[in-house]
């Protein structure tokens, strides 16, 4: 499938910016499933300078500085993917594979690159600490013989079947602690939740971010604008590679989930990181996000 | 069983007894018998006698205090730390030198290869040589630095290595300073001063010198520069005034001619790095960082920290600025390294390493963790990263509640420990006031990368502990330190005795000092100005109070009144019950440091003002603001009783010190701009004090007797009684005072005077890059006003009491359109000139996924 993604941020100070640097993860990477065509930046003063580089992780981002005043910032950034029919890897037969205890064991004592780089995503991270509660939450379904993906699978039914959505309900500085009692949260909190769940137990989870294509109801127009980023998670499971789950939607994404970037969790891969000088105690953030099927 | 060696003192006074615990080894005697390196020094100071030693080591404290050598300054102006210098070296035969030498030289290769590798391929990783965890989940690991390279073969620049010699007499190493390794500079200051306390023994002992290794840092630090058309623009990054190795940051600054800056110096345009001068912006090429990395940027690395320069980062990934030791280079000080360098040599070089590091376990490593159970006595337990700021577990200190203790805490966060084993350091002859004292050391050297190899410091920093059992040796425990000599099979050509003598730079004569040291030297130069004009008055007040004529009630309130208006510090002698009983008001104008217009107060803030630009002052001016500080100590230590008999000689030294303060500036600091701008802060200050001495003195009506009490105090207090009396034999009126304090061009301290000096000074100010206008400056035309107001005044006018308000109004609204165009003239300078950027503040507002 063909996508053309529109993701428009605007900032409005409250008075002037004097100075301000950004780095923005906001081009889809390529992956072994998706490739970004291209990517067009229009950023709005024009900045004195402009970078676009590839992160720790190999995600795209760019970064750009401004030092002229300005009450006002619009980076527009419009893309090409091109997603596979990943149908292959839905169909994968979860009740099969490498056992929990086997993933374990293998986590310990496995000496592949592979295996031992994934070791960075077992281990606690900026936004995720795997507190025992997260454990004590998602232990019982991690049984030894059972196989270390279908317990996944089923760890995000369960975020999906007790947790509710309410964008009102946390902010991204709410702890995994608090959700987790709480029971609500938005699509980072969920796949914060289970990365922290997967990581207490000794697995390998990283977090995805991206966007999703989302289609009217029959018989209803798309509103350009409504989409929004969202975001998963990932699993490594040792000998069997990267698999993506989605708890908010309760499924494995498929080519309808298109990837910007991932990392430990959202910290590396925000979409917008910066620095003004001056502007005022407010800012006023507007995001319109357009997932477009063109082909 | 303790190892007794003894010698007799030439002159038989005292026996210099010192032991050393069995179980370390001695550095100066084998048994008893002095071992050879150390033989002529041991006789040289048995020549000396424990009064020559105490004698040297005194005078070496009064060089370190006068060249501002502290460390650890506390963050309080008066609070600093002196170094510490045992004016016994620590010495090193030439012999075993070169095997250390060639060891240092190893390890640093060896860390730079493991640098390169962590931020590039990580191989080390991926073949399993190094768990990944020892890197992974360590904070001083930065992602964002990945395929950072600098220019160079080497990205490691500098390498520091902490040793100590173990029982068996073996060096060991235990632990690599890299972040931003800190000591050379101490160690260039401790040679210094040795070898001028020592000066004969200095030059008989044929040392090693330490200036090949600053030569090489100079020249590797040119050599990373980008652009290698023109000469590069080096600077080195401090945190600030009150780091603890400040002194450190400012004699490598003078020592190497890089201009000392702080984060909020320079900026980041166009992806490239510039210092905001007074002329301007002006690009940085290399930066010498004694910032921690992740303090360095905000956009990228810790998002709260106002040490750095917010887009650094991504100017050094676009190859537009070296930064030295390169961002990311701390991960290397993780002892949890040290465990696997064996292997990681062999993985680099198919050898073992020359010098060995002390033994490490990873409490992280299952298998490591039953050792460390186990042995848990004999083991240190140390954080494995510095944002842990916990002390070494020493496990034999244990009891064995708190083992559980430690263990449970270990397991709690097991990646964040190490355990070592306790090397017993080896013992060293140290001077302890009284006599000679073995005391446990440690050693620290320096390697520095040059071309294609690594050079190391021909000596180094060597510590002692501050009591035999001392078991940690570290600066922070207020230990001393020794001067490392190295000494040389045969004499080395040409020995200087003072290192650094050829290289002292003049800083003030560079073109690009940072707009905050000047802004720093102009608030110096207006504090100095404040503190003495306000400590003048209350000295006259004192006198004048304590006089053999008893002063009239009405006069007496007017002085005090006028010394509230003057200091600004009211309601203050305005209330009544306070004018009663003055002393408690007048204590406070002097001692309370916290009350803004105290003397105390100005002086800490000039004290301030000159820690921010300790790196222009020279060594006299160093003395004299140590002085400064004693004065200030002193005077708590006068009036700690109440107001003393004639308490105002009590500030006379203050008064001293100050005019000394300014007759050294204006003779011996080069009159660059630097200067200039302190003089500008002086002469608006005088300016404005002289204004509102008179407005607070001489506006309000009273008989001719308050009237000329009350002159003679003003005059008194700015030096100019005598003058007034000898030419103005006959009248005592106002308006001569008058025509002294504002008009008259001859004097010193008159408004008119003061003026002159700010035309003068103004006009020799480097022009802006802003564009000049059309016409004159806003601050040129508010001098040209302001001397004009004082020319054209008319004295009689002047001195007219008006009958509405019953005092003096035209001089009253005179003196306020002067100290008003003052005013505007200081903020409009400091606008045109200082940089005052608000700091920076990350953008917020974050987006969150909508239900799909």
């Amino acid at each position: 499938m063909i996508y053309r993604i529109r993701h428009i941020t605007e900032y409005k100070y409250h008075s002037s910016v004097s100075l301000c640097f950004n780095q923005s993860h906001l081009i889809p990477r390529d992956t072994g499933y998706q490739k970004c065509n291209s990517s067009e930046i229009k950023i709005n003063p024009k900045p004195n300078y402009l970078a676009q580089r590839s992160d720790y992780y190999g995600n795209s981002y760019f970064y750009f500085s401004l030092h002229k005043q300005h009450k006002r910032l619009v980076i527009d950034v419009t893309s090409e993917i091109t997603t596979e029919d990943k149908a292959s890897c839905l169909d994968l037969d979860l009740d099969l594979g490498t056992t929990c205890r086997q993933a374990r064991e293998m986590m310990a004592e496995g000496q592949t690159p592979e295996m031992l780089e994934a070791r960075e995503f077992i281990l606690d991270s900026p936004m995720i600490q795997a507190v025992p509660s997260l454990r004590e939450y998602a232990e019982g379904l991690f049984q030894d013989q059972r196989p270390l993906l279908s317990a996944v699978r089923e760890l995000t039914s369960k975020i999906f079947t007790e947790f509710k959505y309410d964008p009102s309900s946390t902010t991204v500085a709410t702890p995994l602690g608090e959700v987790l009692e709480n029971r609500h949260g938005v699509c980072q909190d969920f796949a914060h939740l289970a990365i922290g769940c997967i990581r207490a137990l000794g697995f390998p989870a990283r977090y995805v971010s991206g966007y999703l294509e989302t289609l009217p109801a029959p018989g209803e127009v798309k509103l350009i604008g409504a989409d929004a980023s969202h975001a998963w998670f990932a699993v490594y499971s040792p000998g069997e590679g990267w698999f993506e789950f989605d708890p908010t939607n309760d499924n494995m994404p498929g080519d309808q989930h298109i990837t910007t970037a991932w990392g430990r969790d959202y910290s590396d891969v925000t979409p917008l990181r910066g620095v003004i000088f001056d502007g005022g105690n407010n800012q006023e953030l507007s995001v319109s996000v357009d997932v477009q099927r063109i082909g | 069983m303790q190892n007794q060696s003894q010698i007799q003192t030439a002159s038989g006074d005292t026996s210099w007894g010192f032991s050393v615990p069995s179980g370390h080894y001695d550095e100066a005697y084998d048994l008893s018998q002095p071992r050879a390196h150390w033989q002529y020094l041991l006789e040289s100071i048995e020549e000396l006698g424990n009064d020559g030693l105490q004698d040297r080591y005194k005078k070496a404290a009064r060089i370190l205090r006068d060249d501002g050598a502290t460390y650890a300054l506390a963050n309080d102006p008066l609070g600093s730390t002196n170094w510490e210098l045992d004016p016994i070296p620590m010495l090193i035969s030439s012999d075993e030198w070169s095997q250390i030498e060639a060891g240092l030289i190893e390890r640093a290769e060896l860390l730079d290869f493991v640098l390169k590798d962590i931020y590039g391929p990580r191989e080390l990783i991926r073949q399993g040589i190094i768990p990944p965890e020892i890197i992974f989940n360590h904070p001083g690991f930065l992602r964002q630095c990945q395929d950072i390279r600098l220019p160079a073969e080497h990205q490691l620049t500098m390498h520091a290595a902490d040793m100590v010699r173990g029982p068996d007499g073996k060096i060991v190493i235990i632990g690599d300073r890299t972040q931003a390794p800190s000591g050379a500079g101490y160690a260039l200051e401790n040679r210094t001063v040795l070898s001028r306390v020592m000066p004969s023994l200095f030059r008989d002992s044929q040392v090693h010198r330490l200036s090949l290794f600053f030569q090489s840092l100079r020249s590797t630090l040119n050599s990373l520069a980008a652009d290698k058309g023109v000469t590069p623009q080096i600077v080195i990054l401090t945190p600030g005034a009150y780091s603890e190795t400040y002194f450190e940051h400012i004699y490598l600054s003078n020592y190497l001619g890089f201009p000392l800056v702080q984060g909020s110096d320079l900026t980041v345009r166009d992806g490239c790095v510039w210092l905001k001068s007074l002329t301007g912006l002006s690009k940085v090429d290399v930066i010498l960082r004694r910032v921690d990395d992740i303090y360095c940027d905000p956009v990228e690395l810790k998002s709260d920290s106002y040490l750095g320069i917010p887009g650094l980062t991504e100017a050094v990934r676009a190859g537009n600025v070296v930064v030295s030791n390169p961002l990311g280079a701390g991960i290397l000080e993780t002892p949890a390294l040290l465990k696997y360098l064996p292997a990681i040599s062999q993985h680099f070089f198919g050898r073992e390493l020359a010098l060995p590091s002390v033994d490490t376990w990873c409490c992280g490593d299952p298998k490591d963790m039953a050792y460390i159970k186990a042995n848990l006595d004999r083991l240190i337990i140390k954080p494995s990263m510095r944002q842990i700021e916990e002390p070494s577990i020493y496990g034999h200190q244990l009891g064995e509640a708190n083992k559980t203790e430690v263990l449970a805490k270990i397991e709690k966060n097991p990646y964040a420990y190490v355990a070592q084993s306790y090397v017993a350091p080896s013992y060293l002859p140290a001077w302890q006031h009284t006599k000679i004292q073995s005391r446990p050391s440690i050693f620290r050297s320096f390697t520095v990368a040059n071309e294609s190899t690594y050079v190391v410091m021909s000596g180094g920093l060597t510590r002692v502990g501050l009591s035999p059992e001392d078991t940690v040796v570290t600066n922070q425990a207020g230990s001393q330190s020794k001067d490392t000599w190295i000494l040389a099979s045969e004499p080395e050509k040409q020995l200087s005795l003072i290192e650094n003598s050829a290289v002292i730079s003049e800083l003030s004569q560079q073109p690009n000092l940072p707009s905050r040291v000047v802004e720093n030297l102009f608030w110096m130069g207006r504090y100095a100005e404040r503190a003495e004009s306000t400590i003048r008055l209350i000295r006259t007040v004192f006198m004048q109070l304590n006089g053999i004529d008893p002063l009239p009630d009405s006069s007496k309130k007017l002085l005090l009144q006028g010394l509230s208006k003057q200091t600004k510090c009211l309601p203050g002698f305005m209330q009544d019950d306070v004018l009663k009983a003055p002393d408690d008001e007048l204590m406070s104008l002097i001692l309370d440091g916290k009350r803004a217009g105290s003397v105390k107060s100005c002086l800490l803030a000039l004290l301030v003002c000159s820690e921010e630009v300790k790196e222009m002052l020279s060594a006299d001016t160093h003395r004299i603001i140590n002085d400064l500080r004693d004065n200030l100590h002193d005077l708590d230590r006068v009036f700690v009783g109440g107001i003393p008999s004639a308490p105002e000689e009590a500030l006379d030294p203050l008064v001293t010190t100050l005019l000394a303060l300014s007759g050294l500036s204006h003779e011996s600091m080069l009159h660059g701009v630097g200067w200039r701008f302190q003089e500008i802060g002086r002469r608006t200050e005088r300016a404005l004090q002289t204004a509102l001495l008179i407005d607070s003195l001489l506006t309000t009506q009273g008989s001719d007797s308050e009237q000329h009490q009350v002159l003679e105090s003003a005059l008194l207090s700015v030096e100019a009684l005598i003058t007034f009396r000898r030419r103005y034999r006959n009248t005592k009126d106002i308006m001569s005072g008058l025509d002294l304090l504002m008009i008259d061009e001859t004097n010193p301290r008159s408004i008119f005077y003061q003026l002159k000096r700010l035309e003068e000074h103004f006009g020799q100010l480097p022009q802006t890059t802003v564009v000049a206008r059309p016409g004159l400056t806003p601050e040129k035309r508010l001098l040209i006003k302001s001397l004009n107001d004082i020319q054209l005044a008319d004295l009689e006018t002047l001195t007219v009491i008006d009958g509405m308000s019953e005092d003096r109004k035209n001089l009253k609204v005179l003196l306020k359109e002067l100290i008003d165009q003052l005013e505007t003239f200081s903020t409009l300078l400091s606008d045109q000139y200082f940089d005052h950027q608000s700091g920076p503040q990350q953008l917020t507002g974050i987006q969150r996924g909508v239900y799909l």
